[in-house]
């Protein structure tokens, strides 16, 4: 239990025992603000840092009733999933649900890895208000569980407008359904060709055994073709490190979080803290955004223009056919196989896609194959289509648990 | 050779909004430290900024008192730089894509015309917190007041269109009338509410281009803008005879030893497109209901006070330049009293009393109506000049009603011929070799003797009956 949660509810209680998600038990992570609780975000920087009020999605799912189990571990600031432990929180019992933090792929691959269902919603279907967050423009409050009506339910409570997060474009403010939409039948899902060159023989045996199950339901497979689709890593990580960069800026010790304790002046001081507060992951991404920022920012604003060509590229095939399909890796338990940045951006190299784009993506356990091999299923939506995505995701997992 | 400056200005002027830019806590700096503060404004994780609708409605009206074009689509950029001023490690301020593009104001030139001076763009951005160093014992300590940061500023960048300090003064004097105007800026240099940062360049008279231009900051008047911008051109003619180039830089006005002098560079971070604030998209519609609300400006104003009232252009400048005191004399006017003696009255006599106050009229205890009592008082004979003027004092001063004034102060004047009488030839009869020496022909004598009466009378004598009396008695 311990080494799972960094914080763990003693003394969890409902306030309303009846409300749509009663005795729904939810795991979140430090980065999501509970009163009371600590939220450190896994960082030093955060060090000793509670939490002052309920995150806006914190507030609504125990106003549904819903019971906080406790805050899992997780890699600094959410930038990868080392030593993160939400998924685990499932696996053990401990927990229904699961909130992950996905800017480039967490919640999908920490379901991948578990065997779990992982949505990513739309960006900004879902309030950051409370998010201890690091990419602004590229990061949800994601959900993993067993089952995925039961993410739809949750969403449901979740999503829509909030006075807290101006941030949250207009077409999100009517917030999500939790009914299936009609017209599940008869959908095309698009492969895109780019996105299986680095599989190798097995995994696109795997790959193809999951697609062919799709077909088995009634969807029909179509290649498709995203030509820039080897944009999408460097477009990511120029972003998301230039982001980083700024929204770490707060981390200085003036007001909360880890200061140190040597330095002449406030110069010292800020400079000390903030050597101290970064650990070896984090603080080399963040010189490399603050190198773009300051010394590269037309290659940013480059970044930016490729990011909206990459945006309409994926809304035309979108256009095309209903759903996209793409396959996931499970990452390497081992959290030092992701010290590295370049590490990192090769684990989550399959899930960048939608994190760049902000369209809703689903994790499906790969139907095809064995539960514990390792190539997944990763559906992608039109925004706000991430109801049609669950729906496909529930009829896969019932046709599948029928034909066993 | 001889030079020409080339001189523009950045001037930020504090919205008097009610709340921060970004959340609810109250616009007051001034109160005891650390006060008005939320978790936006200090940016605890996890905090989202939230657009103050007041503000941006305040920040669209000063632009449109300064005859700038209200972009369709605004955003704000994170300006980065480290400092413990700013909590995020960022300001939000709108870089990339201002709030407002292409005024102008109107000022009259040394040389008497009028000269149109542009507004490059207008911009909305966040104020800063408060820094305090000090030392405790021999460690130096820092200190942050929070009650600043968030707080709404609009900062006005003109095109360098300026060309004298005479200009730049003309042109923040312009410039403060018109905020002012629209009530949502109170624009005290003094206070530090409007500030004012000079680029000035200088180049060979008589050639365009621009050259490499030094900042100036810190100038906490109207007087120290032109002051420090006049030594900045001479410390630059005479850098440039020397043969010394002009680096880009940044310079302090010291007003106690009234020079320049360099300060430490500050770092000038990139500016960011910000992800969390949605961008600022006017309609039509919206931006029709706030040019509603936009009031007859200072020009306007006094031309028709010059038609409708027959003010001289003088008179006419002096009643509309700010627009509490155009409505006052508007007011006082309405109550039957004639505009020119109102207009009068207001320049000799209330102007000087609410500068020697340091008020306005809004603090004082007087209103449109006891104002035109007292004015109707002294039209109708019950009160002389010289007693009204004490009476203002009063009116100013307390509350109470303007015939109790005038009763407990003794003030209604002497009109009755017979106590004047008595009184006239009581002094004739103390002077009476000032009398001969009128008689004998020097009729300045006159003068000295009317002093003397209305001396005797405490100042409430009619002077008008006074003057006929003394007349008639001197044959
Ligand atoms: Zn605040």
């Amino acid at each position: 239990m311990h080494e799972v949660y960094t914080y763990s509810n003693a003394s969890p209680s409902r306030i309303t025992p009846e409300g749509t998600l009663a005795d729904l038990r939810v795991a979140v992570q430090p980065n999501l603000a509970v009163r009371g609780w600590p939220c450190e975000a896994g960082s030093r920087a955060l060090s000793g840092y509670t939490a002052l009020q309920d995150a806006t999605v914190v507030a609504r799912l125990v106003k549904a009733g819903a019971v906080l189990s406790g805050s899992s571990r997780m890699a600094e600031l959410g930038f990868g999933l080392a030593g993160d432990t939400s998924a685990r929180t499932l696996v053990d019992g401990h927990a229904d649900v699961a909130l992950i933090t996905d800017t480039m792929g967490e919640v999908r691959l920490a379901a991948a890895g578990s065997g779990l269902f992982g949505l990513k919603p739309t960006h900004g279907l879902v309030s950051r208000h409370g998010l201890a967050g690091l990419v602004p423009s590229m990061e949800s409050i994601g959900l993993a569980a067993a089952d995925p009506r039961m993410i739809a339910e949750i969403l449901a409570v979740m999503a829509g407008a909030d006075p807290d997060d101006p941030s949250m474009p207009d077409d999100c403010t009517a917030g999500f359904s939790a009914a299936p939409p009609s017209g599940t039948e008869s959908l095309t899902a698009g492969v895109i060709e780019e996105s299986l060159s680095s599989l190798d023989p097995e995994e696109r045996l795997a790959f193809d055994a999951g697609t062919a199950c799709l077909e088995t339901a009634g969807v029909t497979i179509q290649t498709v073709n995203l030509a820039d689709y080897g944009l999408f890593k460097d477009v990511h990580h120029l972003i998301a490190a230039v982001e980083a960069s700024s929204s770490a800026g707060k981390f200085d010790g003036v007001r909360y979080g880890h200061r140190s304790a040597v330095g002449k002046n406030w110069n010292d001081m800020y400079l000390n803290t903030r050597a101290e507060s970064f650990g070896p992951l984090l603080k080399p991404f963040l010189f490399q955004g603050a190198y773009f920022q300051f010394e590269r920012y037309l290659a940013f604003e480059n970044a930016c223009r490729l990011r909206c060509r990459l945006v309409r590229a994926v809304d035309d095939l979108l256009g095309k056919v209903d759903i996209l399909v793409l396959p996931t890796r499970r990452p390497a338990s081992d959290p030092a196989q992701a010290a590295t940045i370049q590490a990192t951006y090769a684990v989550f190299a399959l899930t960048l896609p939608a994190s760049v784009t902000g369209h809703p993506a689903l994790q499906v356990p790969n139907p095809g194959v064995a539960a514990d091999r390792d190539t997944g299923l990763q559906l992608i939506g039109r925004r706000l289509d991430d109801g049609r995505l669950l729906a496909i995701g529930q009829h896969l997992s019932s046709a599948a648990r029928e034909g066993r | 050779m001889t030079y020409e400056a080339v001189i523009g200005l950045e001037i930020h002027v504090q919205l008097n909004a009610a709340t921060k830019l970004f959340c609810d806590c109250p616009n007051r700096p001034g109160d005891a430290p650390n006060r008005n503060v939320c978790p936006v404004c200090l940016w605890l994780p996890g905090s989202l900024p939230r657009l103050s609708q007041e503000a941006l409605e305040k920040a669209v009206l000063a632009c449109l008192a300064l005859n700038c074009t209200i972009q369709n689509e605004s955003a704000f950029d994170q300006k980065v730089y480290y400092y413990p001023d700013l909590p995020k490690g960022y300001q939000l301020s709108q870089h990339h894509k201002p709030l407002a593009r292409n005024g102008w104001v109107d000022i009259v030139g040394a040389d008497g015309g009028l000269k149109r001076l542009r507004i490059h763009h207008i911009h909305l951005e966040e104020d800063v917190a408060k820094l305090v160093h000090e030392t405790e014992g021999r460690t130096p300590i820092s200190l942050v007041d929070f009650n600043r940061a968030g707080t709404p500023l609009i900062e006005i960048v003109s095109e360098p269109d300026m060309r004298t300090p005479h200009d730049a003064m003309e042109y923040v004097k312009a410039l403060r009338a018109q905020l002012r105007y629209t009530g949502s800026a109170e624009c005290s240099l003094e206070q530090g509410t409007l500030r004012v940062d000079a680029n000035i360049s200088l180049r060979p008279a008589g050639t365009e281009g621009l050259n490499t231009k030094v900042e100036v900051k810190n100038m906490n008047s109207i007087h120290n803008v032109g002051d420090a911008i006049a030594y900045e051109i001479v410390r630059q003619t005479e850098c440039l005879e020397k043969g010394e180039p002009i680096v880009l830089h940044t310079r302090l006005w010291d007003p106690e030893r009234r020079v320049t002098a360099p300060m430490r560079a500050k770092f000038e971070g990139p500016c960011v497109p910000d992800p969390s604030v949605a961008p600022i998209v006017v309609t039509d519609a919206w931006l029709e209901g706030i040019r509603g609300r936009l009031p007859e400006m200072p020009a306007r104003k006094s031309a028709r006070f010059m038609e409708t009232y027959g003010l001289t252009p003088d008179e006419a400048a002096a009643m509309s330049a700010e627009r509490d005191l155009s409505e006052f004399f508007e007011s006082v006017v309405a109550q039957d009293l004639p505009p020119r003696k109102t207009a009068g009255w207001i320049v000799s006599q209330l102007i000087p009393a609410l500068r020697d106050r340091n008020q306005g009229i809004g603090q004082t205890h007087l209103t449109t109506e006891r104002f035109a009592g007292l004015l109707d008082t002294l039209e109708k004979e019950i009160i002389n000049t010289q007693s009204a003027r004490e009476i203002l004092v009063q009116l100013l001063d307390s509350p109470a009603a303007l015939e109790e004034i005038i009763q407990n102060g003794g003030f209604r004047q002497l009109s009755a011929t017979g106590d004047l009488e008595t009184l006239v030839d009581g002094v004739l009869a103390d002077h009476a070799a000032d009398v001969a020496d009128y008689r004998n022909g020097n009729p300045k004598v006159l003068g000295f003797l009317m002093g003397q009466a209305m001396k005797a009378s405490q100042g409430k004598a009619n002077p008008k009956v006074l003057k006929a009396l003394l007349a008639e008695r001197l044959g």
